[in-house]
């Protein structure tokens, strides 16, 4: 039986993705956030969660920190395809554009859900327990996956746009920062951080995955967290069209 | 042997592979890279499209190869419309660009992860793989990356790594730049030694040379249009009787002295310039050098070059593009 195009490109994204440098930074880094602020901040934070415990807090949000760092993967694909002129190479293959966009993002879910899996591991080696219940695992997994896809979307649309190599990781570097620390992932939504910050941490889609992986984790999910999901999947569905238009529109190479 | 032609277990009829009829294509809707280009290349032949850089044959690598639809005009590719059928043509077609295009690990990755792009079993991957290595010289670099091999090995790989698939015809984008004289040759028999066994082939080149060796017929495009297409031996045909005579002007108005001589010798020859150079192709020789020495005389202009010689394939495209295709055909 002949293995679909979609399975195909997928595989090819990973192999051609996974050399170790890249693989100790994407799960590294996350992991290093998870242990280092997990301890560190102990001491200065008594933020809410179970256990009154930081890491426990932390640990949930730094799964979710994944979708963010799956979505960096998957704009870095499809830059790097079309910098190197394996994108026109694929699209004078048998693939469609439609496939190779979708051959990403199914590759931006699986390291998003691979990442998390991770973190999931790493907490469990520092508190020796985790607290997660099958249903709640569903709901980890649909709001790993939409994040995913959401900024899997917006990171190909800055990538379909952006033809500098400077520009794309600055934009990069800068939305890494906004979206992580104007999100739930590290820290509570106060009432004492300023109107701006406050704003920002609610349309922050990465909140509302951060939430909803959170809410699940511990089992405290309020109907809040599935207005936010319903959100979420209204928003990963908006980028997601504009996206595709953006790279279905753009050039195949930089010639 | 490395793969299989796809000609041998299909139909092959007698329709074009490639059927191009009125070809116009603009990117900018101002300038037209394609301008009404219309040829066939018919199953099993080496098709060689000539030109200068910018001279519009990537473009129309990239019409074939579906990457880009025509602004208008008819093009069938194995008797498919591209825009309808792009998937179907695709599966039956291979591409060696004209820029790099690798995936960022080694060299053998790169052919597997290929080979495994195009759905080939593994264990004839591996039997390809190793094929194509030992035959392009790449065995010693196979563990490193693409990135960091040499311009020349680099090409190689890009070459190598699309006999992974089998395919109907290949398409050939300036395959041999950067190539040593022994790669280049080992490139070209390559791909005879393919087309001896079915395979159709496109191939763009500036490298005359290698469209003798390689072309069955070509064409010789210039700023969008086809100039004059034939067989390699009618193109030189052409100029059967002629001779080529090189001059080069040392002092003085070269232009006056080329515009003159070119007035002087009339329709029998034309003479094509560059600078203080000029080609000059003429029927009479004799009578050319004697205009050549009474006008140096005349003008009191140097010689600094003359050399007569025979017609090479250089020569028809150097006159079809300096001329455009109407002074080929009074030929």
């Amino acid at each position: 039986m002949r293995t679909p195009n979609l399975i195909r490109l997928v595989y090819r994204n990973i192999l051609v993705n996974t050399d170790p440098g890249s693989l100790v930074i994407l799960i590294g880094l996350p992991a290093l956030y998870l242990v280092f602020f997990g301890f560190g901040f102990q001491a200065v934070a008594s933020a809410g969660g179970a256990g009154n415990s930081y890491l426990t807090y932390l640990t949930p949000g730094i799964m979710s920190f994944q979708v963010v760092m799956a979505g960096t993967v998957g704009g870095s694909m499809l830059w790097a395809d079309r910098r190197w002129g394996m994108l026109s190479q694929l699209l004078m293959g048998p693939f469609t554009r439609l496939q190779y966009l979708f051959g990403i993002m199914l590759t931006s879910i699986l390291f998003g859900l691979g990442g998390a899996a991770v973190m999931l591991g790493v907490a469990y080696a520092l508190l020796g327990t985790i607290p997660v219940q099958p249903l709640a695992l569903g709901i980890i997994f649909g709001s790993i996956t939409a994040g995913s896809i959401f900024f899997g979307g917006l990171m190909l649309y800055i990538s379909a746009l952006v033809k500098s190599n400077t520009a794309y990781n600055s934009i990069q570097i800068l939305l890494l920062f906004v979206v992580n620390f104007a999100s739930t992932v590290f820290y509570p939504l106060s009432s004492s951080l300023p109107i701006v910050l406050r704003v920002l941490f609610q349309v922050n889609p990465l909140t509302y995955v951060a939430d909803a992986v959170r809410g699940a984790y511990s089992g405290t999910l309020t109907a809040m967290d599935v207005y936010q999901m319903l959100v979420l999947l209204a928003e990963m569905a908006a980028i997601l069209f504009v996206a595709t238009r953006a790279y279905m529109r753009s050039d195949v190479s930089y010639e | 042997m490395i793969g299989k032609p796809l000609s041998s277990v299909s139909a092959s009829g007698s329709e074009p592979v490639v059927f191009a009829e009125n070809l116009r294509h603009s990117y900018d809707r101002r300038r037209f890279a394609l301008d009404g280009v219309s040829f066939t290349v018919r199953r099993g032949e080496v098709f060689g499209l000539l030109g200068r850089n910018g001279a519009g044959k990537s473009t129309l690598i990239k019409a074939m190869t579906t990457l880009i639809q025509p602004t208008s005009g008819t093009l069938r590719v194995l008797g498919m419309d591209p825009a309808r059928d792009g998937q179907k043509i695709r599966r039956r077609i291979g591409v060696v660009q004209q820029g790099e295009s690798f995936d960022f690990t080694t060299v053998q990755r790169n052919l597997d992860v290929y080979g495994m792009l195009w759905g080939i079993p593994r264990a004839e991957s591996r039997r390809r793989r190793e094929l194509l290595l030992t035959k392009f010289g790449l065995t010693d670099i196979r563990k490193r990356r693409a990135f960091d091999i040499s311009g020349g090995q680099k090409r190689r790989v890009q070459v190598a790594r699309e006999f992974m698939h089998d395919m109907e015809v290949l398409f050939l984008d300036e395959p041999t730049v950067g190539l040593d004289v022994i790669m280049r040759r080992t490139l070209l028999d390559s791909v005879r030694e393919e087309v001896r066994r079915g395979l159709t082939v496109v191939f763009t080149t500036h490298n005359l040379e290698e469209a003798d060796y390689l072309c069955d017929r070509a064409a010789v495009i210039d700023e969008g249009k086809i100039l004059v297409l034939d067989s390699i031996e009618n193109l030189k045909r052409l100029y059967g009787g002629k001779k080529t005579i090189d001059l080069t002007v040392g002092n003085g108005d070269s232009a006056r002295f080329f515009s003159v001589l070119a007035e002087k010798l009339g329709s029998g020859a034309t003479v094509t310039t560059s600078g203080n150079s000029a080609v000059i192709l003429t029927q009479d020789p004799k009578e050319a050098l004697s205009k050549i020495a009474e006008l140096s005389q005349t003008l009191g202009a140097q010689l600094e070059w003359l050399n007569v010689r025979k017609n090479t394939l250089e020569d028809v495209f150097l006159h079809s593009v300096g001329h455009g295709g109407e002074s080929l055909a009074d030929a």
